[in-house]
């Protein structure tokens, strides 16, 4: 139906704007915080030069402006539907030690000036974000209800002041244009422009980043390496402990059929075989081993076909759900397939729940593997749950993993890896 | 009967075309990959094929993108598919057509002669024949209506879907035919299944619903 297309642009364009608008508007109370938070950090700042005092009331400071710019991290990060990573390290212990490393972290600056912006920037705009938000719905009212207005103080509609009703309506209508369109149109570049500096302001910076990059690499590549090892002598040992032993089994039988099968043809049929039965052993053996170097189905199917054939064999019925997936690197597929895997395991085997949820998803340079079920929650690291092994899976890719499992439920295993892109 | 093999193993390729020969079968051609397959069923006169699932030139699925092909070209064209592993997903697009004449089978099941002459026998004849790992993949989820059968059925089942008849299975389960026959009933009474058809069309059915 082509003629409903520019309606629903329209619907679909008001409902960004009013999401805009809305971001903008709670901007507006988070920027008179700000603004609070800021005024009292100078008081503290003020403290520490005039007596030793402020040192103690600094550090508390500080850490309430950490948690209050996380808050605006994951608000932000929402609004712009990507993630910006608290950047924190965690503090040191020791009073000392701590206010040290709070003061010499170049983010306590950038998020000092995040305040700055947020009480500037936030409360102007949040202005703004509001008047878009009830313009629409007010004008209505105001045009409808004009005359309600007392004597002597006018009704104004457009900023002029209203008699009757050609007027009231001709300047209804004219703020009704003025305000839908900024609804529409106004209000969406300027909370993406809020936002968008919120978040380099509150995102690391590229120095931050990559110092920070070259810890957890080092570290991960050799985890990485340690786990690849490990897996090599896995697999070694389950070809030469499994196949290859039932190969010579198998073969020793063969000779011994073969040397008897005139003296003993009977024997030599037994034999025979078992040697058939040896081999048919060491296939599904094999088979097993390769599932576990690199999953057939995920090299025939890619990783979007070998899920969907996870959740078609999953005990805990299982649904899939897929974006637009990118390009993902192989190792990636191949982490994500055994993290599905392993999650729908252990939702077979400890959650006792009904039903379970795949979602893979890209944002950015990221792919998101999330499985959610419906069991009894409760899913505590380190108690035999696989949960240690789907983390170090994951870090040996350098992504990031989150088990959020409340007793009573609902679990929810979540992983980020990145596509290098 | 005529035969064409569509394996890329040469190894394989030569052991099936031993196999098939001594067994009675006339294999027509060996290929190793799925464009002169298509264009030997095209020219017509072949009565079955047994294809493996990867083939060059990627080594993914091919052979399964093959079989369907061919049998958009000749309808009910008799195709085993064979590989090293099983994947429920894959069945259920093999038989996705309800013309019957397929068989989609492990590698390892090769090695059972008689089995394997028999299934390949079945397909030909516009039966299937499905893997039992297949069919224990589908009995594991824990909302499968085959939960409600007993053991017993289950057992009947899985014979079912690998294409067997109720005289087969009898003999194979050692019972009566009349008791496979009974169970056959239970099962599909369970299940909610329209009773009466025989051969592939169970199998189809079955699968149908479990894929709902």
């Amino acid at each position: 139906m082509p003629d409903m297309l520019p309606f629903l642009r329209l619907t679909e364009r008001a409902e960004k704007g009013t999401r805009a608008a809305l971001y903008l508007s709670v901007g507006l109370g988070t920027g008179l915080v700000s603004l609070l938070i800021l005024a009292t950090l100078l008081v503290s700042v003020a403290l520490v030069a005039v007596a030793g005092a402020g040192l103690i009331v600094l550090p508390v400071h500080l850490s309430l402006v950490r948690r209050w710019a996380d808050a605006e991290r994951r608000r932000t990060g929402s609004f712009l539907g990507r993630v910006i990573p608290p950047r924190h390290r965690p503090l040191p212990a020791g009073f000392g030690a701590r206010l040290r490393a709070t003061l010499l972290d170049t983010v306590t600056l950038r998020e000092v000036a995040w305040l700055v912006w947020q009480a500037v920037a936030g409360v102007a705009l949040g202005l703004i974000g509001m008047v878009a938000l009830v313009g629409v719905p007010s004008t209505l009212l105001q045009t409808a209800l004009w005359w309600m207005a007392p004597d002597g103080e006018p009704a104004t509609l457009a900023l002029r002041p209203v008699s009757d009703w050609p007027s009231a309506l001709l300047l209804g209508a004219v703020q009704f244009t003025v305000l839908s369109a900024l609804l529409l149109w106004g209000a969406r570049p300027l909370a993406r422009l809020h936002a968008t500096v919120a978040a380099a302001l509150l995102g690391r910076s590229r120095v931050d980043r990559l110092a920070e990059r070259v810890e957890t690499l080092s570290h991960t590549r050799a985890g990485a390496l340690d786990a690849h090892a490990a897996e090599l002598r896995r697999i070694e040992r389950d070809l030469h402990d499994g196949t290859q032993a039932r190969l010579v089994a198998l073969a020793m039988r063969l000779g011994l059929a073969r040397s008897r099968i005139d003296e003993d043809p009977e024997q030599a049929a037994r034999l025979l075989a078992e040697a058939q039965s040896g081999a048919e052993e060491a296939m599904t053996e094999l088979r097993q081993v390769i599932r576990t170097i690199y999953p057939p189905v995920l090299s025939d199917r890619g990783l979007v076909g070998a899920v969907e054939a996870l959740a078609a064999r999953s005990v805990v019925p299982a649904t899939v759900s897929v974006d637009d997936l990118g390009a993902v690197p192989a190792s990636v597929e191949a982490t994500a397939y055994h993290l599905v895997a392993e999650a729908l395991t252990n939702v077979a085997k400890h959650a006792e729940a009904s039903r379970a949820e795949i979602s893979l998803s890209r944002i950015g340079g990221w792919l998101r593997i999330a499985v959610t079920d419906d069991g009894r929650g409760g899913v505590e690291e380190g108690s035999g749950t696989g949960v240690g092994g789907m983390r170090r899976r994951v870090a040996a890719l350098d992504g990031e993993f989150t088990v959020v499992s409340p007793a009573g439920g609902p679990t929810r295993v979540e992983a980020l890896l990145p596509c290098g892109s | 009967m005529r035969v064409v093999i569509v394996e890329d193993s040469a190894v394989l390729a030569e052991g099936l075309n031993l196999l098939l020969s001594t067994s009675g079968f006339e294999v027509v051609a060996t290929v190793d990959q799925a464009a002169p397959f298509l264009k030997i069923v095209e020219e017509g006169g072949t009565d079955a094929a047994v294809v493996d699932i990867r083939l060059p030139p990627t080594f993914r699925d091919e052979g399964v993108q093959a079989a369907l092909a061919a049998r958009r070209l000749v309808p009910g064209l008799p195709v085993l598919v064979f590989s090293q592993y099983v994947e429920q997903v894959y069945a259920r697009e093999l038989l996705s057509d309800g013309r019957g004449g397929v068989g989609y089978l492990l590698k390892d099941r090769v090695s059972r002669v008689g089995d394997f002459i028999d299934a390949l026998k079945r397909v030909a004849a516009g039966g299937t024949a499905i893997d039992p790992d297949v069919i224990g993949q589908l009995l594991v989820r824990r909302d499968s209506p085959l939960t409600r059968l007993t053991a017993r059925e289950r057992e009947v089942l899985e014979q079912m879907a690998q294409g067997l008849s109720n005289a087969e299975i009898a003999a194979k389960l050692v019972v009566t035919e009349r008791a496979v026959h009974k169970h056959i009933g239970n099962i599909f009474a369970k299940l909610d299944l329209d009773p009466g058809d025989s051969g592939h069309r169970r199998v189809r059915a079955v699968l149908t619903y479990l894929d709902a």
